[in-house]
């Protein structure tokens, strides 16, 4: 019987202080010096982790990820505590990426330094834009010069690994004003980078009252023109909206990319676990955490435990569920990774794609699971023929 | 039933139907009248019990006749069984309400007593009329606060001619004057003729499947008496069977093993085939097999015809199985198969209008789980050919080489128009616009009643929602087939890639091409997604490019946003995308949607 996927952990802190119009993620907000219940959600946490520990299995943690919400609401002390009790429960990997969250709100910034004591070795900052006018139709409660100051802290507090989270498509937004954001993002020499285009959500307030997008076109220009900005600075995309230098790829995002394994704990956190049945079948398995953060509270005395949900992916939504990954990697994986993380054999996967090689948005090649760079830019097609039976 | 079985039985029955406009409240009447009879318990009473099609209680809209046999204790203290059929209230199913009111002796004119006279119900009170049916004029609605009944009444006298002085003035909704209204019902409507003792004389009103019993037949007995397990005989077939189930409805399925003249009710013979017991024929005896043929009905022909393909070719056989078994009830219905190189196999089907198309597109796709797509409605042309032959075509994809035709016909339709005049203008004005002649114009009231000639193509397109924009929704149309007429027609068709596409092409008017050309690619254009190449959208008349437009492509379709470990998100946001292609087909290696098939009915010049 072989192994099973490489395992992460994703813990969620579903706070935040004002919850952003576009945002659709399990992100609560709570008003500026609201004083968050630090002590019930570690507990919490914990006691829904204890719940999770028999899917790790004998595998250690290759990647913590704290996401949210705003985690850098949290103090460093509640860090502190966090994964000194996740160390006496699971390994953590001699190379182990930890990432936080955080907003470059002078606040937190002033917890850098206890984060990086805490054990937390990577930073993903959510700048989103450097224009006043941008930040203020995305309700975002910082500043452009504000999120400077967070990447000087960060370095001054030891992160040697930065991500900065860029959103581009925004109302008002042209090529110009797109590229100024990437200089300015650039100018601070950031290890990564995540540029993603804003989309509007269902149950998201733009919505409900959808701001006034740029045209087509100029989303096009936009990405375009900001890629070939990237790549000429040395960042190189690896993933539809992400960007890296050198040996700085995010090992998080990449574990969720290549089908691996993650816990996920917290309000409303997902995960993906595996483990083989009596008669050598790989059983894949998705679980969530009840929502709400009160609720979530109040799991912790329940009988039930924190999960709200959860599902086995059944046989034929495994091609899709793991090509809507894997694509999404500008390398795409090596066709062992199918065998290796879902247990089955390659023509199970084989049998999807014919139609995407067909059209030509697949390459052909023996060993890789890859889009060609017309496939990269029809994703939606390319997985939409692989979902086709 | 309490006196059935007394030969003067016949005097206390009473056949009706309500002639009424859709929404004049001729549904509400009718639940009021069951309520009073006390037909079902108020319990019972799901709202508009008859109309029990799921599609017809949605639109509100009669398509199948039904009836209901009612007891009523009138104030002489006699018991009388009224048999209400019920009748279509749309122009598309103007036949059928012949084939109801052929069943009766008298018919409710239910006119709304603040809108006044519309057109349909002109049209069917001139057929009960001529069918010598005794028509009671009733003002509905007279509880609201902008009901005239004396204007409407004075309006069912200028336009109908029927003495409406003392009309009955009702509320169906409140139920006011609805004992007065029964009461006239059984005194001014006239008893059936008939006699039970005569040989048995029968006619189907209608036939529908049921999966349990077979074939169902709604009927009225002229003469004689039908017994369960009686052998009776389909003149049309002269074939017997033996009639398993006889009965009312009230309105649910009653057994009483009987009926006799003057009646109306069903009988069930074990019949699986619908053509085996047609609507119109006569039944009687097979014993009395010499008892004449009642006139019957004049087969209804399909006025426009359409292609409906299914979105994936494998679902062909369930469509030609969805096909036959609609059929079954729909006798209307009319198909064949149809081979387009654009969209593969299919069926060429006729309808009396384009509501009954909806209808049966609804049908097929809510009933029996298929994906379809409609192409855009036709006429049938009549067209004179060199050698003499006369053909017709409704499809314009199947139209000859027009060297060897010597002269091209459209059916022409008269129409009559009832609207208020203060948009008389407006309809005129709609009217030139779509090649009309006017025969005649008068002024009734508050209605003025128009009369066109027009081509039937402009006609079945969007004309009846369109007089409703430009009427305020007061508007009403009914029309009825005239004749053929030469006149200049041309096929456009319409290029995807530079393929010709069949299933896109229509007939037209010469002088409109150039114009619906322009409008139709620019409509196109519209209609048809961005996809993954430049997609070019051409008209063109006998070869000849009139219009040309493209649906630029599309430089990206991918979702940049990255959402984590939650994957359910993105899975459902590519179901949504998967869920809008299943509405469109293929041609080619262009994704065209439905809409785009029926965009020739949406341009103008």
């Amino acid at each position: 019987m072989a192994g099973l996927p490489p395992l992460s952990l994703y813990v969620h802190v579903p706070w935040c202080v004002r919850k952003c119009p576009y945002c659709d993620f399990n992100s609560h907000g709570v008003g500026r010096g609201t004083e968050l219940p630090e002590d019930a959600y570690l507990a919490a946490l914990l006691a829904d982790l204890d719940g999770e520990l028999a899917l790790a299995g004998e595998r250690e943690l290759d990647s913590v990820f704290i996401g949210g919400g705003t985690p850098s609401l949290m103090s460093p002390s509640f860090y502190r505590r966090l994964f000194i009790e996740l160390e006496r429960r699971l390994a953590l990997a001699a190379q182990c990426e930890i990432t936080l969250e955080a907003n470059p709100g002078t606040v937190e910034q002033q917890r850098f330094s206890g984060y990086r004591e805490a054990g937390i070795n990577r930073l993903s900052i959510g700048v989103q834009s450097f224009q006043p006018a941008q930040l203020a139709a995305l309700g975002r409660i910082h500043s452009g010069e504000e999120a400077r100051h967070a990447v000087e802290n960060a370095r001054h507090a030891g992160f040697d690994n930065l991500n900065l989270d860029l959103m581009h498509g925004l109302p008002g937004q042209d090529v110009a004003l797109a590229l100024d954001d990437l200089d300015q993002a650039l100018a601070l020499a950031p290890e990564h980078l995540s540029w993603y285009q804003l989309t509007l959500e269902p149950n998201t307030e733009f919505h409900v009252h959808p701001p006034r997008l740029p045209q087509d076109e100029t989303l096009w220009d936009i990405q375009d023109a900001g890629h070939a900005r990237l790549e000429a600075a040395g960042l190189a995309r690896y993933e539809i909206s992400a960007y890296a230098r050198e040996g700085r790829r995010s090992r998080h995002n990449l574990n969720y990319w290549s089908f691996g394994d993650y816990l996920g704990i917290g309000a409303g956190a997902h995960g993906k676990s595996s483990h083989w049945s009596p008669d050598g079948e790989l059983i894949i398995e998705r679980r969530w955490k009840s929502r709400q953060p009160e609720a979530y509270l109040r799991r912790h005395n329940d009988p039930r435990g924190f999960l709200a949900g959860s599902q086995r992916i059944r046989e034929d939504e495994l091609p899709l569920e793991f090509a809507m990954n894997a694509l999404r990697l500008v390398e795409g994986v090596p066709l062992d990774t199918w065998r290796a993380r879902t247990g089955r054999p390659l023509e199970r996967l084989q049998a999807r794609l014919a139609m995407a090689r067909k059209k030509g948005l697949l390459v052909e090649d023996p060993r890789a699971l890859r889009a060609t760079p017309q496939g990269l830019l029809f994703l939606n097609e390319l997985l939409a023929s692989v979902s086709d039976d | 039933m309490t006196d059935n079985a007394s030969p003067g039985r016949i005097k206390h029955i009473r056949n009706f139907s309500i002639i009424a406009h859709i929404d004049h409240g001729k549904s509400t009447l009718a639940d009021r009248i069951i309520q009073l009879c006390g037909g079902l318990t108020e319990r019972e009473l799901k709202e508009q019990v008859l109309d029990s099609m799921d599609i017809e209680r949605e639109r509100g809209i009669t398509i199948k006749a039904q009836s209901v046999t009612l007891d009523y204790k009138a104030d002489d203290g006699d018991i009388y069984q009224l048999n209400f059929i019920d009748t279509p209230g749309h122009v598309d199913f103007s036949y059928e309400v012949s084939r109801s009111l052929y069943a009766c002796e008298g018919a409710l004119l239910v006119v709304d007593a603040a809108q006044g006279v519309e057109a349909q119900s002109v049209a069917n009170c001139y057929t009960a009329i001529a069918q010598n049916l005794e028509v009671l004029p009733v003002l509905n609605k007279i509880d609201l606060p902008q009901a005239d009944p004396d204007r409407v009444a004075q309006e069912i006298e200028e336009i109908i001619g029927l003495d409406a002085v003392d009309a009955c003035q009702v509320s169906a909704k409140t139920g006011v004057g609805m004992e007065g209204l029964l009461e006239r019902l059984v005194r001014d409507i006239p008893p059936p003729q008939g006699d039970v003792n005569a040989p048995l004389q029968a006619l189907i009103v209608d036939s529908w499947f049921d999966n349990y019993l077979g074939v169902v037949s709604l009927v009225r007995l002229f003469d004689g008496t039908l017994k369960k397990g009686d052998k009776i005989r389909m003149k049309s077939t002269g074939r017997d069977w033996e009639a398993t189930e006889v009965g009312i409805f009230t309105p649910k399925r009653q057994q009483t093993g009987i009926l006799r003249a003057g009646e109306v009710g069903f009988v069930v013979a074990g019949i699986k085939d619908i053509h085996g017991a047609p609507v119109g024929d006569t039944i009687t005896h097979a014993k009395t097999p010499d008892v004449p043929r009642l006139p019957g009905f004049q087969k209804v022909k399909p006025q426009v015809y359409a292609g409906m393909f299914t979105i994936s070719a494998d679902d062909y056989e369930d469509f030609r199985d969805a096909l036959e078994k609609l059929a079954l009830n729909d006798a209307s219905l009319d198909y064949e198969p149809e081979n387009s190189d654009a969209l593969g196999f299919g069926f060429r089907v006729g309808f009396l209008g384009t509501l009954h198309m909806e209808i049966v597109q609804e049908r097929l796709e809510r009933e029996y789980g298929l994906d379809l797509l409609t192409t855009a409605p036709t006429v049938v042309y009549e067209l004179a050919m060199d050698n003499g032959e006369i053909r017709y075509v409704a499809n314009p994809s199947k139209l000859p080489d027009m060297a060897n035709v010597d002269e091209m016909r459209e059916p022409i339709v008269r129409a009559n128009i009832l609207v208020p005049q203060e948009f008389v203008g407006n309809v005129i004005t709609e009217c030139e616009l779509r090649r009309g002649t006017q025969l005649d114009m008068q002024f009734l009231g508050n209605q003025i009643q128009l009369a066109y000639e027009l081509p039937m193509s402009e006609v079945v397109m969007d004309f009846f929602d369109r007089l409703k924009s430009i009427s305020r929704g007061y508007a009403s149309l009914d029309y009825s087939f005239e004749r053929f007429q030469a006149a200049k027609l041309v096929r456009l068709d319409v290029l995807i890639n530079g393929d010709k596409v069949d299933a896109l092409a229509a007939i037209i008017h010469r002088d409109h091409a150039h114009g619906r050309g322009r409008s139709l690619v620019e409509k196109m254009k519209e209609l048809i997604p961005r996809q993954m190449f430049d997609v070019a959208i051409q008209a063109a008349i006998g070869g000849q490019v009139v219009a040309r437009s493209t649906v630029k492509a599309l430089r990206k379709n991918v979702t940049a946003k990255c959402y984590g470990g939650d994957v359910s998100r993105k899975k459902k946001l590519l179901e949504k995308q998967k869920a809008g292609k299943k509405r469109m087909k293929q041609v080619g290696k262009v994704e065209i949607p439905q809409d785009a098939f029926l965009a020739v009915l949406k341009v103008n010049d």
